[in-house]
């Protein structure tokens, strides 16, 4: 069983719970064990960059640290937190002096160093490229059977954060979707940005920006919608209604985790596949 | 190399950047025109230099052919410059109508053992016309060539605008050679109407002159060279003789033209004293030009490009037709060379597939103004390789650049970009620095060449419209200014050259409603690549300014410093915090009304998970003010040290 360094991220025990509980039983039947960071904090969210990338930076090789400690990778299910995880390994290895001084920081106030070994994976680069799909195929219980649209966002769709799947035209989800039994949709706005991060400060364009991913993902004939995003997808669902009155678009549409689509299709939490599948069939297609 | 003994501007300029794109060293463009900076003029004064200052040091031979790069690449042609001949001589070039520019002047020297014939041929007088008639500059760039070639067969060849010229003086002409485009529907080039009205109403008896014409076109017209048959029709009625016949260019204009110059040239050299073409001597002629006693370093010297095998693709280019309101998609399924440039395949599609194809065209090495969006990625079309973007049986998408209205096909309107950039005003205007003036008077900036380097470092881009398109925001924000140009703002605000009042001006102006803080997600630049990472990066560092200024004023203000607060306090984030913070009462009522909290806590979105766990993220102790409430989610471990980190690096959370 591969051991693996967990981050959830700033939402998956927060306001995102359902991640939690689904990611779990799911890397067990994939035999990936999860290994806790009891002192993991938050990566800043790309938000306390905006006054000092420094700290961010630190917190981020301060969990690093964590997990090198160990002498693990960290694997996480949501894609900012991961092209956050990126960006500071990224700024740190193009920059030895800058490394250095973040390095003195954590070693000061914490007694880690990060030396550029442990890297981080999200789930869904981590399932394609390591576990396989044949692995996962072979432990589906639940085939999904449905026209599945999916979302990557556009933080780990670039160079170097995303695997060897291509950046602008990615298509490990679509292949994952495959393997879990669902027919996945292609549509143009997988890796558009539906403005997460600036909810709270920016809603006008944060909604205009999650109803057209959504109108465009139901155009294109999906059933439901799948987010790499754990953060991003709350702008797909939780302000799905609000965009669709805004924008005068139909946003209707179920939207979950990947976490939880692995985890219905491999046999956990029945109910709610259940109950997924019954949404699916009254809003329609 | 090309020394350029002076630049300026000509009216009409209309103030699309190109040249500051390309040459910054020389060119600012303000909201009426681009001016020449006063850094590099004798004068130094700062404007378009009408009155002609000469470029100052040596800047005329470091900068001459990024100039002529800018001037090429000028849409309007309103950048004229000066050349120095080797004599130190200046020719004018691309002056004031008519231009009349002057090769070398090279004494015809005959070979050894030159047939007497030939040897008074070349001591006769030498003088040949091209004539061009150009709209985008295409035919003047070929004059230009065909002049220096001219100078192998002893011909002293004078470059001419047809604006301007006055036919009569064609009577006077032995060798004329015409290159000249057509322009819409069969017309003449703007800059040969007048002569083109005027050689019909009063044209002159040409018994002495010998012509010939190369013309260029769009095979896709029904009018195809039209405006070439048209002056060959003319001279040969009016007496002149044609020396060779007319050649037909079409949009792939090089090849075509090369073969025309190669077997024109000698002939028209074959016109002695009296006017009289002595064809016996073409031979001889063409012997003469193609010998050249100067040893000649031999091998390729083009650039470094890696021949890549074919790749099969499917083609898809976004079509669109204003008139008919109508948009698609043109397949195609091709096999190109890895090594192609999107470019090429475009040229190549618009030649053989369908000529009414719109795109921009560049010069082959970056042209800011080519930018699309290929596979996802935006890029410049002259620039980018089919290799780098698509694999053997991949698929090639091209799209016009995303954030700006459709024109037609891939050419896109940048009207709003500009609009916005003028009114950012990012250009310099600049203070005295420890009583720093140029020699005429005016105030000075200095900077260091560290700062410099830094500077140039920070904004080294291929093309700010191409940042301003990858924002994903900025096609659903009608009013958001856009990454391109807050950028440029940003760099100049950096520039320790700039006057303090506008580095204010422009502070204030990031800060504004559709300033800096209306990018939603700066993640839609860094993934394009080493571009958006320096946009991105630079834009960080003007909200880090602003939120010091600003005290942390406004929801962006506010979202940083709770955000910053909550994790400092526990190690997480608390979301509860944030809504209340950020929002305020108003904004978490909303939500209440909107059904966002709904979705929220009921979970029914949540596919079953238990809803009490969602009300619990909205119900546990409302915030208060001005001190953090005890939290459900608990304090990682060994939070104390998140605490001392916050305290190291950042005091003000």
């Amino acid at each position: 069983m591969a051991k693996m360094a967990y981050y959830p991220g700033n939402v998956a025990r927060a306001g995102a719970f359902e991640v939690e509980d689904t990611i779990q039983p799911m890397c067990r039947a994939l035999n990936i064990q999860l290994i806790e960071l009891p002192r993991a904090s938050s990566d800043g969210g790309n938000v306390i960059k905006q006054a000092t990338p420094k700290l961010q930076d630190a917190l981020v090789a301060r969990n690093l640290a964590l997990a090198e400690e160990k002498g693990l990778d960290i694997i996480t299910a949501c894609a900012s937190s991961h092209a956050i995880m990126c960006n500071t390994i990224d700024d740190m290895k193009r920059d030895p002096v800058y490394a250095n001084t973040i390095n003195n920081l954590i070693a000061r106030t914490s007694s880690l160093e990060f030396k550029g070994e442990s890297r981080s994976h999200h789930l869904l680069h981590y399932l394609v490229e390591h576990v396989g799909l044949d692995a996962v195929r072979d432990a589906v219980k639940n085939p999904l059977n449905m026209k599945v649209a999916a979302y990557y966002g556009p933080d780990m769709q670039r160079q170097g954060a995303c695997g060897r799947d291509d950046p602008f035209m990615p298509n490990y989800m679509e292949q994952l979707i495959i393997a879990l039994g669902g027919t996945p949709v292609d549509y143009d706005s997988k890796c558009a940005s539906v403005g997460s991060t600036s909810m709270l400060t920016l809603e006008d364009s944060s909604l205009a920006m999650t109803a057209a991913v959504l109108s465009d993902a139901i155009q294109s004939g999906a059933d439901l919608v799948v987010s790499a995003c754990t953060v991003s997808h709350i702008n797909l669902d939780s302000y799905q209604s609000k965009a669709g009155r805004q924008s005068g678009k139909n946003t209707t549409v179920p939207v979950c985790h990947m976490t939880e689509l692995i985890a219905f299709a491999l046999g956990y939490f029945p109910d709610r596949f259940a109950q997924l599948k019954t949404r699916v069939r009254l809003i329609g297609s | 190399m090309t020394v350029v003994a002076k630049v300026w501007i000509d009216e009409d300029c209309i103030t699309c950047d190109a040249c500051q794109d390309i040459c910054p060293e020389v060119f600012e463009v303000n909201d009426e025109s681009s001016q020449i900076l006063a850094a590099v003029r004798v004068d130094g004064k700062f404007d378009r230099n009408v009155g002609g200052s000469p470029l100052s040091g040596t800047l005329g031979a470091d900068l001459g052919d990024i100039i002529l790069e800018a001037a090429e690449a000028c849409p309007v042609e309103v950048i004229k410059f000066e050349l120095v001949t080797e004599g130190g001589e200046e020719t004018v070039v691309a002056a004031e109508a008519p231009v009349e520019a002057t090769t070398e002047s090279i004494a015809a020297v005959p070979a050894a053992g030159a047939s007497e014939a030939l040897t008074a041929v070349l001591g006769g007088d030498r003088a040949l016309n091209i004539l061009f008639g150009s709209q985008t500059g295409n035919a003047a760039g070929l004059a230009e060539k065909t002049a220096k070639m001219a100078a192998n067969y002893g011909l002293e060849a004078k470059v001419v605008d047809m604006e301007g010229l006055d036919p009569v003086k064609l009577a006077s002409m032995k060798r004329v050679m015409i290159i000249t485009s057509t322009w819409g529907e069969g017309e003449m080039p703007d800059n040969a109407d007048a002569m083109w009205t005027s050689i019909n109403a009063n044209g002159p008896a040409l018994a002495n002159t010998h012509f010939t014409i190369c013309a260029i076109g769009d095979s896709s017209y029904d009018e195809f060279c039209k405006a070439g048959h048209d002056w060959n029709g003319k001279l040969a009625s009016l007496g002149g003789h044609e020396a060779f016949p007319i050649k037909e260019c079409d949009v792939d204009f090089e090849p075509p033209w090369q073969e025309w110059v190669v077997e024109a040239l000698p002939l028209l050299a074959c016109v002695d004293d009296s006017g009289t073409l002595q064809v016996e001597l073409l031979e001889e002629m063409k012997a003469y030009g193609s010998d050249d006693d100067d040893d000649i370093v031999e091998g390729d010297f083009a650039p470094g490009i890696l021949a890549q095998e074919d790749i099969n693709i499917t083609l898809e280019i976004f079509r669109y037709c204003p008139e008919a309101s109508e948009s698609g998609w043109d397949t195609l399924a091709c096999a190109v060379p890895g090594h192609a440039t999107v470019q090429d395949l475009l040229i190549t599609m618009q030649r053989e597939v369908d000529g009414s194809l719109a795109f921009r065209r560049g010069s082959s090495a970056g042209t800011p103004t080519t930018g699309v969006r290929v596979n996802g990625r935006v890029v410049l079309a002259d620039l980018a390789m089919v290799g780098d973007l698509a694999q053997e049986g991949g698929r090639v998408r091209i799209e016009p650049l995303p954030g700006h209205p459709v024109v037609r096909d891939l050419i896109v309107d940048t009207g709003r970009f500009e609009s916005h950039r003028s009114r950012a005003e990012p250009w310099m205007r600049t203070d005295p620095r420890e009583g720093q003036t140029l020699p005429s008077g005016a105030a000075m900036g200095t900077v260091d060449s560290a700062v410099a380097t830094a500077l140039h470092q920070a904004g080294d881009v291929l093309s700010f419209q191409l940042i301003q398109a990858m924002s994903d925001t900025l096609a659903h924000d009608t009013h958001y200014e856009g990454p391109g140009v807050h950028f440029q703002q940003w760099l100049r605000i950096l520039d320790p050259r700039t006057g303090e009042s506008q580095r204010r001006s422009m502070l204030n102006s990031l800060q504004e409603k559709d300033g800096v803080w209306s990018e939603t997600d700066h993640a839609s630049l860094i993934r394009q690549g080493e571009d958006g990472r320096l946009a991105a990066r630079s834009l960080n560092e003007a909200r880090s300014a602003l939120l010091n200024q600003s005290r942390y004023s406004g929801k962006s203000g506010r979202l940083v410093k709770w955000y910053g607060r909550s994790v400092k306090w526990t190690g997480n984030v608390n979301e509860t915090t944030l809504y209340r913070q950020v929002l305020g009462p108003l904004g978490l009522v909303s939500n209440v009304f909107s059904g966002v909290s709904a979705r929220m806590a009921l979970a029914f979105t949540r596919n079953g998970s238990p809803p009490l766990r969602g009300l619990q993220g909205l119900l546990f102790p409302p915030s208060g003010v001005g001190r953090i409430p005890k939290m459900f989610n608990s304090k990682v471990d060994e939070y104390h040290e998140v605490v001392s980190l916050f305290n190291e690096i950042d005091q003000r959370f």
